[in-house]
């Protein structure tokens, strides 16, 4: 009784462990946040002398009859679902594989989490050489079965594809783990009950697996959702945001604005968009989804 | 007389001396500062090596590192914000927009700098000088858009050394010839994504064809949408080739690697590459096709354009003796050593074939040797000379503060010209229309 | 019949995971003339070590006496290799002790404004680097943190931080709710979460170590423009020099190739931390 008292409520315990961080977390959001709006409301210029002069929304505006934000918003859209997709369905069947008693489990599983150790640069090089003409798999086979003629996905129609593949590639891992430790704490019991009551596999995979996974899914699909948006390296070395614009998402044009035409208020004006889809996403991610499954639990 | 001789003599060798000793003063560090020094990616063991030399010899201490990625990006970022940052290297087009950003000390502030004018070909030195300053000092020159040409598959389809197209419009027939021949795609064109790629192919082949984008004076557009004229012909050939399929649609997304390794592999006659990768391609641990690798000799047009980088000095905030100590490095480095050799220009031509600025060492007996030594046959070292000499540098686009922001818009706007097949008369509009209002915005 | 399947669904999964990796590391085995052969070899016909021993700074002679020159990268191999591992530990070791508290506090308890500081994680999440790089850039300058080994760990942790928070919030809101037990036993909060909460946890945790791990390892974008070109350069950004101007590709997968073994052996010790816990009835 007496020890209760003394503890400090909820909130104050939480502050106590959340303060320092939040403080740091706070410093590193704000600066840049702040920093960025202000070049956003501004117009800078370096040439004929270092200039920056206040244009309110001007910037903002500029963004949105820019016909190259739209293109690389659906750019960034398509990329997105297409990495997400596949990310979270490749990450489950990831998952459930490892899910099984099998000889060398370790060696299996980090040979799993391979992918996520390559960086998103070197991810980004292994699937440009895997996917051009000129050195790619494609190209080796269609040969060796005496075709003449290169086999190339670096193209329009396919690079959008061949760098979703390549993301879900890198980040199915990351899913995969997640899932993993969470199907590692569904009880044994619960098996041999659906094994009891004689419920097939897909059954039990309806049932009793996936349940107890369903916050975590969603939760990953926010965090893939996010961590596509924000991409960058990776498509920069694998396409170069091309060929010609075919690739070039959001990231990519405010790369180029910001860092090659150094026209640095519409880019941090671009940014702010660039953040608000992704907010946006999670949010509405949040509503239909996140929502359910928070009050389930 | 015996005296006087000896006196003279005596005389004559101090004052060698004193001049000799003079000279290295003139280029020892005087202080212990470091001096940052900074590079691209390109045999960065030999700049360490001649660096380590530098800071032994002239108890130099000079900070050399490499900087990855997107080079100029990242030392445009540097030099805006004032970091640790002495010696670069930059492009000529890079240096002029350095130079109007306020952050670079032009090489005209060098005590030599009129031995170093002298010494240099009329045309490069006319390239270097942006707003009649000599902006740097010569790390290498070449010429990039030299038609190579793979003497295996040449030879193979028929042809001999008197079937070389001597312009652009033969070359283009002949491509078409090959194709009847049975070769799918005879040409690699230079439509690579690095800032160095498709808009330079373009930038190049209107200059080899006689015409020019912008006046170099005054920096107004100068293509003409007369179907006769050079903009034309060549939109128009590059629009045949994509339409028939002669060409690879990966090519748009290459980086230079990419690019070297799909000529080394042998499957292309024809394509415009760097002056120095005739002797990559020449070596057989690189390539498939060492000891085929020739070029397309200077046969009244020219081919390519003129690549080139210098060494600059920053204009950051230093202590006066610091900055004393910047521009003896970059005198030692850039051009004369102690001993009066142009010892980094010789060791690049020695090591890649990289051509420099200075007459001293392109006329040399080493430079010959060397030529003769990296190239297929003996014949081509004429040609490479040839054309090299008569290389065209774009300094209407070029010399100008707006070449990188033209650059990064051409390259989209060619790239869009293929991919969505677009009109031929539109695009040149647009070029026009672009740098009239580039003009515009800087005031030009 | 089940065991064929599991078979066939493992061959799978590991043809999916290895193919693009084999596919460029094969190059690291192999002279710039084979890399440059079309159409693409299937597998090294000739394999040599020379790459792996050219980016240490080694020259390596081929048997047919031609010499492949040691890397002029070396040095900043070496060193970005160190700086990598100096940079992902210390990131690592924060991140946990930082992180997870935090992540326990705001998956089982319930405070006021439990939703704004949530979403100020996620706002820090949804930064994309390529907005806060000049800002940073310029705030480095101005502290004397660019180019700095402290600079980096900080700017990692940025990204590390509400990240792992991010993830391991879901992780901690699955565990049973025990807490109510221990409770009745008359633990303090404190005391629950460090002795019941946090074994139970373990295999988040390790997963968490593990993927804060690879963050730091892997950062590319800010280590590009803040500490390239100088001491604390780390190992991604002084690979990405391979493929300019002088095209060493071959070199590439070789630094590529070594670049995977840290993380991988990271990954190897901390995986097994999952499979222990096999949890049949929490309340014991």
């Amino acid at each position: 009784m007496q020890r209760r008292l003394a503890e400090l409520s909820n909130l104050q315990f939480s502050l106590l462990l959340a303060l320092p961080v939040l403080v740091f977390l706070l410093l590193v959001v704000a600066y840049p946040l702040g920093y960025a709006l202000w070049m956003s409301l501004h117009q800078i210029v370096f040439f004929g002398g270092y200039r920056a002069s206040f244009v309110g929304l001007d910037n903002f505006l500029e963004v949105l009859a820019s016909d190259d934000f739209w293109w690389s918003a659906w750019v960034t859209l398509r990329f997105t679902v297409q990495s997400v997709v596949l990310a979270m369905a490749i990450g489950l069947c990831l998952a459930l594989t490892l899910n099984r008693p099998m000889r060398l489990a370790g060696l299996v599983r980090t040979i799993v989490i391979l992918p996520w150790c390559v960086s998103l640069y070197g991810t980004g090089v292994m699937f440009s050489y895997l996917a051009k003409g000129q050195t790619g798999l494609g190209t080796a086979i269609a040969y060796a079965f005496g075709a003449d003629e290169a086999v190339n996905l670096v193209n329009r129609d396919w690079v959008i594809e061949v760098l979703a593949v390549g993301n879900a590639w890198n980040m199915a891992p990351l899913v995969a783990f997640f899932l993993l430790a969470n199907m590692k704490t569904i009880p044994s019991r619960l098996y041999d009950l659906a094994a009891i009551d004689r419920m097939s596999r897909f059954e039990t995979f309806r049932h009793v697996t996936l349940p107890p996974l369903r916050f975590t899914l969603f939760v990953f699909t926010c965090i893939t959702t996010v961590l596509s948006m924000k991409l960058f390296d990776f498509i920069f070395v694998l396409s170069g945001g091309g060929p010609g614009t075919t690739s070039a998402t959001l990231t990519y044009q405010i790369y180029k604005e910001s860092f090659k035409d150094l026209d640095l208020g519409y880019g941090a004006a671009m940014s702010f968009f660039l953040l608000a889809m992704i907010l946006a996403s999670t949010l509405i991610l949040y509503f239909t989804w996140g929502r359910r499954e928070a009050h389930r639990a | 007389m015996r005296r006087g001789v000896l006196v003279t003599a005596s005389a004559l060798a101090l004052g060698i001396l004193a001049s000799n000793a003079q000279a290295q003063m003139e280029l020892e560090a005087t202080t212990d500062q470091p001096i940052y020094f900074r590079g691209w990616q390109y045999k960065t063991d030999i700049v360490q090596d001649n660096v380590n030399r530098y800071n032994k010899e002239m108890a130099g201490h000079i900070d050399y590192a490499t900087v990855t990625g997107d080079y100029p990006a990242i030392m445009e970022q540097n030099l805006m914000a004032g970091a640790e940052l002495d010696v670069l290297y930059a492009n000529p087009s890079q240096a002029g927009r350095y130079f109007d950003g306020g952050w670079i000390m032009p090489a005209e502030q060098l005590g030599n700098i009129d031995e170093i004018k002298a010494d240099m070909y009329p045309n490069i030195l006319d390239a270097w000088t942006y707003k009649d300053q000599l902006l740097g000092l010569s790390y290498f020159v070449s010429t990039r858009g030299v038609m190579h040409v793979n003497l295996k598959m040449y030879d193979e389809l028929g042809y001999t050394d008197a079937d070389f197209p001597k312009n652009w419009d033969e070359l283009y027939a002949q491509v078409y010839e090959i194709r009847d021949k049975g070769v799918e795609q005879p040409l690699l064109p230079h439509w690579l994504n690095e800032w160095y790629g498709i808009s330079w192919a373009f930038v190049f082949e209107v200059m080899n064809r006689g015409g020019t984008l912008a006046d170099p004076e005054t920096h107004e557009p100068m293509l003409t949408t007369d179907e006769n004229g050079q903009a034309y012909k060549t939109l128009a050939a590059w629009k045949g080739l994509w339409n028939d399929g002669m060409v690879p649609e990966e090519v748009l997304t290459y980086n230079e690697s990419s690019y070297i390794d799909a000529y080394a592999s042998g499957r292309y006659v024809f394509s415009p590459q760097q002056l120095y990768d005739l002797e990559t391609f020449n070596r057989p641990d690189r390539s498939q096709i060492a000891g085929h690798a020739s070029l397309l000799p200077y046969q009244g047009q020219s081919w390519g354009l003129l690549d080139s980088a210098m060494y600059l000095m920053t204009s950051r905030e230093r202590e006066d003796p610091v900055t004393e100590d910047v521009k003896r490095f970059t005198n030692w480095y850039g051009y004369k050593d102690q001993d009066g050799k142009v010892y980094v220009g010789n060791r690049w031509m020695q090591e890649s074939m990289l051509f420099s600025g200075y007459k001293s060492v392109m006329e040399s007996p080493e430079a010959a040797e060397r030529m003769k030594s990296a190239l297929a046959r003996p014949e081509d070292v004429k040609a490479v000379l040839e054309v090299y000499a008569n290389t065209p540098y774009p300094k209407g686009v070029w010399s100008v503060v707006w070449a990188e922001e033209f650059n990064s818009w051409l390259k989209e706007t060619l790239q869009n010209f293929l991919l969505e097949d677009g009109d031929i008369v539109e695009t040149i509009e647009a070029i026009n229309e672009q740098i009239a209002s580039l003009n515009e915005k800087y005031g030009i | 019949m089940t065991t064929l399947w599991s078979r066939l669904a493992l061959l799978v999964v590991l043809l999916w995971t290895l193919l693009p990796i084999y596919w460029f590391l094969k190059i690291s085995l192999l002279t710039p003339d084979e890399i440059a052969r079309f159409p693409p070899p299937l597998y090294p016909l000739e394999p040599t070590p020379a790459a792996f021993l050219n980016i240490f700074g080694f020259d390596y002679t081929l048997a047919d006496g031609t010499v492949r020159r040691g890397s002029g990268q070396a040095v900043q191999i070496l060193r970005g290799l160190g700086n990598s591992l100096i940079v992902s530990f210390v990131v690592t070791i924060v991140t946990l002790v930082v992180v997870v508290p935090l992540a326990y506090v705001f998956a089982r308890l319930e405070f006021r404004h439990k939703n704004t500081l949530l979403f100020a994680i996620l706002l820090a999440v949804a930064l994309p680097p390529v907005s806060t790089l000049i800002p940073f850039y310029a705030m480095y300058i101005q502290l004397g943190l660019a180019g700095t080994l402290s600079g980096l760990i900080l700017v990692t942790l940025t990204i590390t931080i509400p990240f792992v928070t991010w993830m391991l919030i879901g992780y901690f809101r699955n565990l049973p709710p025990i807490e109510r037990l221990a409770r009745i036993d008359g633990y303090s909060r404190f005391e629950t979460f460090l002795y019941i909460v946090a074994p139970l946890g373990r295999s988040g945790i390790a997963v968490a170590a593990v993927i804060a791990f690879l963050f730091a390892w892997n950062e590319y974008t800010y280590a590009l423009v803040l500490v390239n070109g100088t001491s604390a350069n780390t190992l991604p950004t002084a690979i990405s020099g391979f493929l300019f101007q002088h095209p060493e590709p071959s070199h590439l997968a070789a630094s590529l190739a070594l670049s995977i073994l840290p993380p991988a052996l990271v990954a190897f010790f901390l995986q097994r931390h999952i499979a222990e816990m096999n949890l049949v009835d929490p309340v014991r």
